[in-house]
């Protein structure tokens, strides 16, 4: 059995290990599960559909159909729609809407569909459409809803109750419902992706959003505040002045960071004390360097190990005071982008799905290194003292010595075999 | 005349910067709040509080004491302040309650925004994200600096089987993950394919899961759309908030000058306790500089010896080219100082990057490109590898001296790969 420290301390370092990849994991397993939903079939309630775009707005024609149907649909189809425009002419007279809904119903009339699955839909979706004031403005907002419904609305007009009231009667709930159900051609993303088209409030918003994130940013770097940044300096000053505890002392915070820098010393250090060791000096210059190097590199330890004895001396003398005792774990600092507030939007190309598959594996190949050698660093400290201190060759300190080489040469993987040498009697 | 509209002015200004103040921030109180926060309202103190738990909660990413009763929530703010370095004793005098001491979390708001842009950090930090992100920078995510959070249910001493059993398990996670992590590319990059030109933005080209997945169900993309509408009205909030602060640092001044300053902390006899308690953080890092202390110490033993009996011919150039060489060291190490010094890495990208599937061979716009980051990685990967190799064969070193120290036993490790 290990001591009660080194056990508490170890266990916990390990599975703190494990809960952090847990974490990971499970991020991963949503992420996936989204993506696959994605991947799959959607349901012909959620089938969108090509907007085709009001004519004020763009001029671009609708993208084709989101499937094609056989020819004697489409024919069918486009006798229906004639009808169809007929009757809203007369109905609805001569207005600016009207018309342009005509154009652009015309338009999608033309786009032949399979129809029922844009019977299908959604009454609950027709009624949410267009609250926008322009009722010849596509899509609701926010409402991604197949667009084409719009335009299956009017084909199928016929089928259902004559819904063709003006314009936007014509999406009015009541309408195709359940006409002839053809097999619904299911959405998929393979075939109809390319056909998708973000909803227009959506991408107001985001383009919004990306523009007030460059203003907040330039504000920034711009830096035209100099009254508020001195105004603000003296805030800080006055209130150190006045306050109680001695400015000269680190904060937790501060003494964290300077210990993550002393790690990140050590192990420069260290590089370059291997470098240097295995340099071969060719003449004596080198060789002279060499020595002075190793003589800079043994100074600068040795003021590291003394800083780092100064912090430990500081936070022991900090433990007093009327603060509360509990002190908060220092979360490692989320590095979501929330380190730099500076934001403009930073794209990373690929250009195969291997490329990316290898850029990701690389990724979590160095962060389970890093992981390894932190776990290494701490078992190497906890376990080696004990192998070294004790002296007696009893099995059962052979087994731990055993099991402390697999530990910590072989990552736990491989074991070594202990044989006794013993002379033959 | 004038100063009385500068007066008046000034007196509309103040309000409308504190609103703009709090609609950008999360949970923000209404201006009243902070009006009677400087006259010492006790009303005021359960509100500033709720704020300054929300906000250091935020900054510190810490999702796990969300759900705290309002008095272990005073707690934590007063510790997560002590922390950062705050310097009033007066808040720590506080009762948790929230019955009063108004004035004195007004201030600590005060210090928190004076010392870096708060409400920018927050929105970053809770930022919509549009696209499929992948962090390009070199924190290791997985790997957590510091003492682990202390737990309480450990057992007894445990046996080494279990430290072997959990690497092992540890093992059998990374391995699930990476495969998870494969899949994971493949759908992402069949997903970018095939939506392919529909994105309104050129530079981008095609949708990325969340935005396909708004288009799926557009009930989540309502929600999706409710989210950017409130961060850009807290964008705003924000941006408006720059524009008028000056007025509330003034204000500030006068709250400050309202207070009486503090008595200096008497000193209180250090209580041994405390020192056990940070040994654990330490370990590591001292074990690791002493180690290296040694082995310079040996290297340098050695080399100076060497030199010793090399040195012959001292003539003036001799001294000439000492110094020099002198010179030249002392720069290098200079030099390797800057390295883990105040610099750092903060210069390189730290933020997760969107990813964008172009054709291979493309012109490609700006942005980063994957095969260089993969060149990069594949370097720090090999950095790496070989760190941990050194490591081990330090382990493997110091027990092979033990082994030998131990007659009679042959050790027989384990077949190299």
């Amino acid at each position: 059995m290990l001591p009660l420290g080194c056990s508490r301390r170890l266990v916990a370092e390990l599975q703190d290990a494990l809960d952090t990849c847990a974490e990971r994991q499970r991020q991963l397993e949503q992420s996936l599960r989204v993506s696959r939903r994605l991947l799959r079939a959607w349901e012909p309630a959620e089938t969108p559909t090509p907007e085709p775009t009001p004519g004020p707005e763009t001029n671009e024609e609708a993208p084709s159909p989101a499937c094609t149907p056989s020819p004697q649909d489409l024919k069918e189809l486009e006798l229906l729609t004639q009808a169809l425009q007929k009757a809203v002419h007369v109905r609805k007279g001569i207005s600016k809407a009207g018309e342009r809904d005509n154009a652009s119903s015309l338009k999608s009339g033309s786009i032949a569909t399979s129809a029922t699955t844009a019977a299908a839909p959604h009454r609950a979706s027709q009624t949410k459409l267009p609250r926008g004031t322009r009722q010849a403005t596509r899509p609701a907002k926010g409402l991604p809803k197949p667009r084409l419904l719009s335009a299956g609305d009017q084909t199928c007009a016929g089928r259902g109750p004559l819904a063709a009231k003006p314009g936007p009667g014509l999406r009015d709930p009541q309408k195709a419902p359940s006409a002839a159900p053809q097999a619904p051609e299911a959405f998929t993303l393979k075939e109809k992706g390319t056909l998708l088209q973000l909803p227009m409030a959506f991408r107001k918003a985001a383009s919004q959003n990306s523009c007030l994130w460059a203003q907040l940013s330039s504000t920034q770097t711009s830096d035209s505040m100099d009254a508020t940044t001195s105004s603000k300096t003296q805030f800080l000053q006055k209130m150190q002045v006045t306050s109680g505890w001695p400015s000269s002392r680190l904060s937790a915070a501060e003494v964290e960071a300077e210990v993550g820098r002393l790690q990140k010393a050590c192990s420069l250090l260290r590089l370059r004390m291997e470098e240097e060791l295995t340099r071969d000096p060719t003449d004596w210059m080198q060789e002279y360097r060499g020595l002075l190097t190793l003589e800079g590199l043994q100074a600068i330890v040795g003021q590291c190990l003394h800083r780092l004895r100064e912090l430990q001396a500081e936070v022991v003398e900090q433990q007093l005071g009327p603060w509360p005792e509990e002190r908060p774990p220092m979360a490692s600092l989320p590095c979501g982008g929330g380190a730099d507030p500076t934001w403009s939007p930073q794209l990373l190309l690929y250009s195969s799905t291997q490329e990316l598959q290898t850029l990701a594996a690389l990724r979590l190949r160095v962060d389970m290194l890093d992981q390894q050698i932190h776990l290494e660093k701490v078992l190497m400290a906890e376990l080696l003292p004990l192998v070294s201190m004790q002296e007696p060759l009893g099995a059962p300190q052979l087994a731990l010595c055993r099991a402390v080489h697999s530990l910590l040469c072989e990552g736990g993987q491989r074991f070594l075999t202990i044989l006794r040498d013993e002379p033959a009697d | 005349m004038g100063r009385r509209r500068h007066l008046a002015d000034a007196a509309g200004a103040l309000p409308e910067a504190i609103a703009a103040l709090s609609r950008s921030l999360p949970a923000g109180p209404s201006p009243e709040i902070f009006r009677r926060a400087k006259f010492d309202r006790p009303e005021a103190a359960p509100a500033l509080w709720r704020l300054l738990f929300r906000v250091l909660s935020l900054l510190r990413a810490d999702r796990a004491s969300a759900s705290r009763a309002p008095e272990a929530q005073a707690r934590w703010v007063k510790a997560a302040l002590r922390a950062q370095g705050y310097p009033r004793l007066g808040l720590a005098r506080l009762p948790e309650d929230g019955s009063q001491g108004s004035r004195e979390l007004l201030l600590a708001l005060a210090w928190l925004l004076a010392r870096e842009p708060l409400p920018e950090r927050l929105l970053a930090q809770t930022r919509v994200r549009l696209g499929d992100e992948m962090p390009v920078c070199e924190c290791g995510a997985l790997a957590s600096p510091g003492q682990p959070a202390p737990r309480v249910d450990t057992a007894g001493p445990v046996d080494v089987r279990r430290l072997q059993w959990l690497m092992g398990k540890l093992r059998f996670r990374w391995r699930n993950l990476m495969a998870s992590q494969q899949e994971q590319c493949a759908l992402l990059g069949k997903i970018h394919a095939y939506t392919r030109g529909c994105h309104g933005d050129r530079s981008l080209g095609h949708l990325s899961v969340a935005e396909t997945e708004l288009l799926r169900d557009p009930e989540g993309g309502r929600q999706l759309l409710q989210r950017l509408e409130s961060e850009n009205a807290r964008l705003e909030a924000a941006l408006e908030w720059r524009r008028r602060e000056l007025v509330f640092w003034q204000w500030m001044d006068t709250v400050l000058g309202a207070c009486p300053p503090e008595a200096s902390q008497p000193t209180f006899p250090p209580r041994l306790r405390g020192r056990g308690r940070r040994a654990g953080a330490w370990g590591p890092v001292a074990w690791e500089l002493q180690a290296l202390q040694e082995e310079l110490q040996a290297a340098v033993g050695a080399r100076r010896a060497a030199w010793a009996a090399r040195v012959g011919g001292q003539g003036p150039e001799w001294s000439a080219a000492r110094q020099a060489a002198q010179e030249a060291v002392g720069r290098e190490l200079a030099a390797l100082r800057q390295a883990w010094a105040r610099g750092g890495g903060r210069a390189q990208p730290h933020r997760p990057h969107r990813l964008v599937r172009t054709e291979a061979g493309g012109p490609g716009g700006p942005g980063l490109r994957a095969a260089e980051v993969i060149g990069v990685l594949r370097s720090r990967e090999a950095c790496l590898e070989e760190m941990l190799c050194q490591l081990q064969e330090q382990c493997r070193q110091q027990l092979a001296r033990l082994a030998g120290a131990l007659p009679g036993l042959i050790w027989i490790p384990p077949p190299r790969r």
